[in-house]
């Protein structure tokens, strides 16, 4: 790493960049602070949104400038970061600047780059925005840095995997593959000796080499606990929603994710989430609910719509109706159990082996059973999300399976979680209507 | 003498094998190995579709962006087509059929007992040895299941049996512009090797070695077909009527499994290495350069003049490199089209017209 | 004093219907046409000609309930509640028929498939994505190309011995597909049915999908052709039943809701 890039990041990001963010936090928080229901039936906002944004500027800002002082990776969501994390890397997640841009509704323009290049309207939509920004360089955070690595885990989708080939071949540096083998019901235990020597025998030398430092047990332990705590944390949070009513919906959620997906690993995202439960205690403890007048509370499958995320939980909260849980905010919970830091990389295959996506169909529908009952819902929306296949595939047995079980009402929502055009307003307004008549709060 | 006289249907080969006592294993695209069923005188016979049936089935379990391979996959068990086999295999080859040994283990619970086997991406020594003890686990579960006390011996005779069956393919394709046969024709007899038996295969081909050898010049313009299944075989007719010619392919049911030869003395490990040594692939994750680097070889070899994507509707895996690939084929000089199918429909006249337009650019 | 309790108003994609029932319910007045752009005024007609046919006065018009459905029913502003098609089909169909069962409704924008208890709650509905392949307007776009008359597309698709297979789903390319078929000198009639059975089996895909609870049951304007019928009849195993009036359903279950609201005022 040369020199006098660490003295210009040093400048820019440590003394200027995190004094102006803090700055912009402090008076966000104050904004917060006095903040009330902004729709009428919708809380305010999370006062913790200020430190949320803070993050994520903070996150993106040493990104423009962090080539050359930090070697970069991208990372597949469900990625073994902590590896590279102790090897001082600075991680991008595609997926998660695919769903910012999304949130900001900037992603139809790297998408259609990314389809005149000759990629599929059939191919993932985050990928199609994620190449758009890789072929043009173009992205709603400014600039995106180079990577030096690529680091695709199979354990979310293949689609990760033939996506960074595409990177590969674009950017022209390492990839490595951890190749996770779905778990039909249970990993075996050569699938688990399997991922354990890939960590050790693959990821750990080309990372080492690239980044030109040796892995250190200490420092590598440190991240895996840090991990573990925001992990943690983050899965004591979601269960909060199963008071009544509940005090964070997953449109909170889907917003507060950022750190545990973007920055697991780190001291800072600890912190963030221990101060995070702390106010969604208080809120608890006040009894104030993500929607005014609560009636009905239902559970949310798959990825968000995250152009319409606002629209959304508005239109719910108009009926009464809370989200208090989704299978795909719980995902970064749910392994926190299986970390065991003593036990090393045995502990961490089996990590990267059991995400829900990694599991098989009945799995989620046990997931989706277990929510059903523990935080006492009263209906089902799985988006059919047209982009993942590996998380709708099963919804169909599933949500027949949850309506005879429960009888609940349980909708089948086709659309996609980035690209606008598979998302047909009048036809999903219809459902929704359909949906909330059939709960008796139309 | 038309050879297809000579190739027993699926249902002719199912009924002969089970009159002797055999049972039969259904298989899903792609990659696994005979021998391991053979060794159990198991006969596997592969289910690619079928095309043509009433798809509407699957739609109790799948979304219509399930493309139709797995589609109608699904559709033929679930609309009987499967009653008579005794065993269902899905490989892992991508999301869709992942989804669909999953749905089948925890929704549909078929009598069959069902059988998933994971391909992994690499072709290290740690790959091989994963697979092997992959092959190895549905061993121990076959002698569970069969109460049969097959030896690695047996298994390897079956492995060494299969090989030479694959050691034939490639003859057929090597000798390919030798053989007086059209494409539809070519391809019925390779693709016999789905559900034959390899002793009865190895029969076949060498009749149509020895007597349709006749040493006269195929004509019409030299193609390689990429993708994963030539459906609905109509297409090689069509192609014929526009006065194209396959010379070599790239197809997931054909090219795609031309394995190199395993060289352990251990059965799983040889398999293992003969599965992992396919020419590369998408479902495997080959690199876009190697994937390059094979068909621009292939069209070497074989003079061919074009490289045509023969695509299958929602097949993201084979969607993904089209763009890199044909920018490098084009960066060779080798002109490539793209072309998407359903393998339930029949071809649209816009699909016929761009390959004749091709054909004719060529 | 007017028999009329309560109106029920849906404007779907392609026609627009009013119902008015009495106390039990009873359907004592209905009309249709297709809609008007202008659909405000299309409704101030609707209860224009309810008034004048049923010699009701303003001051009598003002008192009884209305409730709108279809796809303009946010338009509908002299109703007192707006509820969606899946609901009021469902109401409709149960009152018309007296049981549950499975609902197929063939709407010009929108097809559903609403699954019906026994005590006439929606227990489950799909409807079909975001292609108009399995809709009334792919039927009447493609006998349009064809310049088949709408009324004749059934029987004559009946009619064909045979039938070929139309390869795309989506409206745009079955109909180019269409087109060179027809330049390649194939029949209308075996095309017709191809096109039918195309229909019927995104239907039948639908109905699979929330598995079919018998009896099997169809409405909507669609019902006016015979092949519809007797191909999904064939498809799916299953006697068709329809309701006396299977284009009003809608606006008879939002008459009927309409009633409910009345009575439960009360």
């Amino acid at each position: 790493m040369k020199l006098i890039d660490t003295i210009k990041y040093r400048l820019t990001v440590d003394v200027a960049g995190r004094a102006f963010l803090r700055y912009e936090r402090f008076l966000n928080a104050r904004r917060l602070k006095n903040a009330r229901f902004k729709s009428e039936n919708l809380a305010p906002p999370l006062r913790i949104s200020a430190w949320t944004k803070e993050l994520i500027s903070l996150h993106y800002f040493r990104g423009r400038y962090v080539e050359g002082h930090q070697p970069v990776a991208y990372v597949t969501s469900g990625g073994p970061v902590e590896i590279l994390k102790a090897l001082g890397y600075y991680v991008i997640y595609p997926e998660n600047h695919a769903a910012l841009a999304g949130a900001r509704h900037a992603q139809m323009e790297l998408i259609q780059s990314a389809e005149e290049f000759g990629f599929s309207q059939d191919i993932c939509s985050y990928v199609r925005t994620d190449l758009g920004t890789a072929l043009t360089g173009k992205t709603p955070v400014g600039k995106l840095p180079k990577p030096d690595l690529l680091l695709a885990c199979t354990n979310i989708c293949q689609t990760v995997l033939h996506w960074y080939r595409v990177l590969q071949k674009i950017f022209n540096v390492p990839l490595v593959v951890i190749d996770t083998p779905f778990v039909y019901t249970e990993a075996p235990p050569h699938a688990v000796e399997y991922v354990k020597k890939q960590l050790e025998n693959e990821l750990i030398p080309v990372a080492e080499r690239v980044a030109g430092r040796t892995l250190k047990e200490k420092k590598f332990k440190e991240v895996v606990k840090y991990s573990k705590d925001a992990t943690e944390l983050w899965l004591e949070i979601l269960n909060m929603g199963r008071h009544i009513p509940t005090p964070i919906s997953i449109f909170d959620q889907f917003i507060h994710m950022a750190p545990i997906v973007e920055m697991r690993g780190d001291k800072v995202t600890v912190d963030f989430y221990y101060a995070m439960l702390k106010e969604v205690k208080e809120r608890v403890k006040k009894g104030i609910g993500s929607v005014k007048n609560e009636k009905k509370r239902v559970l949310w499958d798959n990825l968000p719509v995250w152009y319409k995320l606002s629209r959304l939980a508005a239109e719910l909260a108009d009926r009464g109706v809370s989200m208090p849980i989704s299978t795909y905010t719980y995902a970064w919970g749910e392994l926190a159990p299986l970390i065991d830091i003593e036990r090393g990389m045995e502990s961490m295959a089996r990590v990267y082996l059991y995400p829900i996506l990694n599991r098989g169909t009945g799995h989620k529908l046990e997931v989706m059973r277990q929510m059903v009952k523990d935080f006492k819902l009263d209906g089902v929306i799985l988006h059919s999300d047209r982009s993942c296949k590996p998380y709708s595939i099963g919804q169909v047995p599933q949500r027949n399976k949850l309506m005879e079980e429960f009888g609940i009402p349980a909708l089948l929502l086709e659309a996609d979680h980035n690209d606008e055009r598979a998302f047909s307003e009048e036809q999903v307004a219809s459902r929704i209507a359909s949906f909330l008549e059939m709960m008796e709060v139309a | 003498m038309d050879i297809l006289e000579k190739i027993p249907s699926r249902r002719e080969v199912i009924e002969s094998f089970k009159s002797t006592g055999g049972k039969i294993a259904a298989v899903y695209p792609y990659h696994y190995h005979r021998a391991l069923f053979r060794a159990f005188d198991i006969l596997p016979v592969e289910v690619w579709g079928p095309p043509g049936i009433d798809t509407t089935y699957g739609s109790s379990y799948l979304q219509p962006y399930v493309c139709s391979v797995v589609h109608s996959g699904l559709s033929f068990y679930l609309s009987g087509g499967l009653d008579v086999v005794d065993f269902i295999v899905v490989p892992h080859a991508c999301d869709s059929l992942q989804g669909l040994g999953s749905v089948y283990i925890d929704f549909v619970k078929p009598k069959q007992p069902v059988f998933t086997i994971y391909i992994p991406r690499g072709r290290k020594d740690l790959d091989v040895e994963f697979l092997s003890k992959e092959f190895e686990s549905i061993f121990n579960r076959l002698k569970e299941l069969t109460g049969k006390s097959v030896t690695e011996d047996k298994l390897m005779e079956e492995i060494l049996k299969e090989e030479e069956a694959l050691k034939k393919v490639r003859e057929l394709y090597s000798k390919r512009e030798q053989i007086s046969l059209s494409d539809y024709h070519f391809y019925r007899v390779v693709r016999s090797r789905e559900y034959l038996p390899a002793e009865k295969f190895m029969e076949i081909a060498d009749h149509l070695l020895e007597n349709f050898s006749d040493g006269t010049e195929r004509e019409g313009v030299p193609v390689i077909f990429s993708g994963l299944l030539p459906e609905p075989m109509e297409i090689l007719e069509k192609l014929e009527e526009i006065d194209g010619r396959i010379v070599a392919d790239d197809f997931a049911c054909c090219g795609r499994r031309l394995y190199g030869e395993g060289k352990s003395n251990n059965p799983f490990v040889r398999m293992a290495e003969s599965i992992l040594n396919s020419p590369p692939d998408s479902s495997r994750g080959a690199t876009v350069d190697e994937r390059v680097e094979h068909l621009s070889s292939l069209v070497k070899k074989y003079g061919a003049r074009g490289v045509v994507f023969y695509i299958v509707k929602f097949c993201e895996m084979e969607l993904f490199y089209i763009p890199h690939m044909m920018r490098g084929l084009k960066e060779r000089g080798i002109p490539s089209v793209y072309i998407e199918v359903d393998i339930n429909d029949p071809l649209p006249d816009q699909t016929i017209t761009r390959l004749e337009a091709f054909v004719e650019v060529l | 004093m007017s028999r009329v309790k309560a109106i029920g108003i849906d404007v779907g994609s392609t026609t627009a219907k009013i119902v008015a029932v009495d106390e039990n319910g009873e359907m004592i007045w209905r009309y249709i046409e297709p809609t008007d752009p202008r659909i405000e005024d299309q409704v101030d007609r609707f209860l224009e000609k309810l008034k004048e046919e049923l010699s009701i006065s303003d001051e009598e018009l003002k008192k009884i309930p209305i409730v709108a459905t279809g796809y303009g029913r946010k338009l509908v502003h002299q109703a007192k509640k707006k509820l969606t098609e899946i609901t009021c089909h469902a109401k409709g169909v149960y009152k018309s028929l007296g049981h549950g069962g499975t609902l197929v409704d063939i709407g010009g924008q929108d097809s559903k498939v609403i699954v019906i208890s026994n005590d006439g709650k929606v227990v489950d509905f799909t409807m079909n994505d975001k292609c108009a392949a399995g809709t009334g307007r792919f039927l009447e776009n493609t006998a349009m190309r064809m310049k088949v008359p709408l009324d004749k597309m059934g029987e004559l698709a009946l009619s064909a011995p045979e039938e070929v297979k139309i390869s795309s789903v989506c409206t745009v390319f079955a109909e180019s597909e269409i087109i060179s078929m027809i330049a390649h000198g194939v029949a209308v009639e075996p095309i017709l049915k191809g096109l039918h059975r195309g229909l019927i089996s995104r239907i039948v895909a639908m109905i699979r999908s929330v598995g079919l609870t018998p009896p099997l049951m169809l409405s909507g304007g669609v019902v006016k052709n015979p092949a519809v019928r007797k191909m999904l009849e064939e498809a799916t195993g299953q006697k068709v039943i329809l309701p006396e009036y299977p284009q009003f359903m809608g606006a008879y279950g939002a008459a009927l809701i309409a009633l409910e609201s009345t009575k439960s005022e009360n």
